[in-house]
């Protein structure tokens, strides 16, 4: 759980959405053992107020009843636990369903550097980093996008041609790599992949002030970067790249046709 | 409490991403969308009805700031709950947000529950009211 709010403690656990409104396959399965465990924790709640009322209007519980409202408190408290468990689950499996959904919503280059951004800065939290991705010649990288001016001069320069001992291991073998190190002030080396070779890499300097560290949730969303941020970049690329041949050619072919009507006199 | 309600939400916030993320944490309300403070003005003055408002404090054009001041200043929108919410950790933002009326405020990154907690906790203060 994070302290990322002015919470309070629920007294019952959140209720689920409808089944209409869920994905197919587990997803769906998962949903309805979640709201089978609410229901019993529902109705282990009703019974243990039904038993405090009891005992509230003086009846002494015996000691069978006794046991079995300790038994049905052990249960409930139980079912709590796991129930906040998995509805923590559910919440990072969206996280990471919308993180991947709005990595391939649109095929406009700027568009999807943006969505790398926000996924980095409002999902994970970070305040500063820098997308590289490797030159033509394959030989360094270039900062293809920048956030919150970290103060590295190859960062300014917008290449990097290496020295960075955690940036190179993780352009090397394609691993995730967390710091920092005495010779990296990196926090995070995410290597960017596409079809299992290394294209570059998400560099994270800063996280935001109130997140002191990564938790256990972000490794996930950082190897989900690591596979599908370069391969959508490159496939927004190659669309950009077509639609403007495209683009050309139709030219090319409208300018033709015009000069052999302009020639011929036809329509 | 029931999460599962079908709300009425208007969400103001520059991000087609967190906007995606409210649509699945907040299933099944409806959810009234502005990319920024004067966008989800006149949202709010098309659907006055919405039982509340999840305002980023960072946007271009009008901050989150500028719209809830706006809002609060208009009676007929004023009793509507809203949730700041900030990246930055701009203390004396969610400071200012929270004395001008918000009822609760969220830190990105945020966890689902939170969310729920929080508004889990509107609802029963709007249902006792």
């Amino acid at each position: 759980m994070s302290d990322s709010s002015d919470m309070i403690d629920p007294s019952e656990p959140a209720d689920l959405p409808e089944a209409k409104n869920l994905p197919t396959g587990g997803g769906r399965d998962a949903m309805a053992t979640l709201r089978r465990a609410q229901q019993l924790v529902r109705d282990a709640q009703a019974a243990i107020e039904e038993a405090s009322r009891v005992v509230g209007q003086g009846h002494a519980p015996s000691g069978e009843a006794g046991a079995r409202l300790a038994a049905a408190e052990a249960e409930c408290q139980e079912l709590n636990e796991r129930l906040a468990e998995v509805e923590h689950q559910v919440g990072r499996l969206m996280t990471l369903y919308v993180a991947t959904y709005q990595l391939h919503a649109t095929l406009d280059p700027v568009e999807v550097q943006s969505t790398i951004s926000e996924i980095v800065l409002n999902l994970v939290g970070a305040e500063q980093f820098v997308l590289l991705l490797a030159d033509e010649e394959g030989k360094a990288c270039e900062v293809r996008l920048m956030h919150g001016e970290p103060d590295l001069a190859w960062a300014r320069a917008g290449r990097y041609e290496g020295g960075d001992p955690l940036l190179d291991a993780a352009l090397i073998d394609g691993g995730l790599r967390f710091g920092p190190s005495e010779q990296s002030p990196a926090l995070a080396v995410v290597p960017l992949r596409v079809q299992d070779v290394t294209v570059g890499a998400l560099v994270i300097l800063k996280l935001l002030e109130h997140k002191p560290a990564f938790v256990k949730e972000d490794r996930d969303l950082l190897d989900l970067l690591g596979a599908h941020a370069a391969s959508a970049i490159f496939a927004a690329r190659v669309y950009s790249k077509t639609a403007r041949k495209l683009r050309t050619l139709e030219s090319l072919i409208r300018l033709v046709n015009k000069g052999q009507r302009d020639k011929g006199g036809g329509p | 409490m029931n999460a599962a309600k079908n709300r009425k939400v208007l969400i103001v916030e520059d991000s087609r991403l967190i906007h995606k993320m409210y649509e699945m944490m907040l299933r099944p309300s409806t959810l009234v969308s502005a990319f920024d403070g004067q966008d989800g003005l006149e949202k709010l003055n098309q659907t006055p009805d919405v039982d509340f408002v999840i305002l980023d404090i960072n946007m271009p054009k009008m901050t989150g700031l500028e719209f809830l001041a706006r809002m609060k200043a208009t009676p007929v929108l004023a009793n509507i709950p809203v949730i700041i919410v900030s990246t930055h950790g701009k203390e004396e933002d969610v400071e200012r947000g929270l004395q001008q009326g918000a009822v609760a405020y969220l830190r990105k990154p945020f966890q689902r529950e939170d969310l729920l907690k929080i508004v889990n906790r509107i609802e029963s203060k709007q249902s006792l009211a």
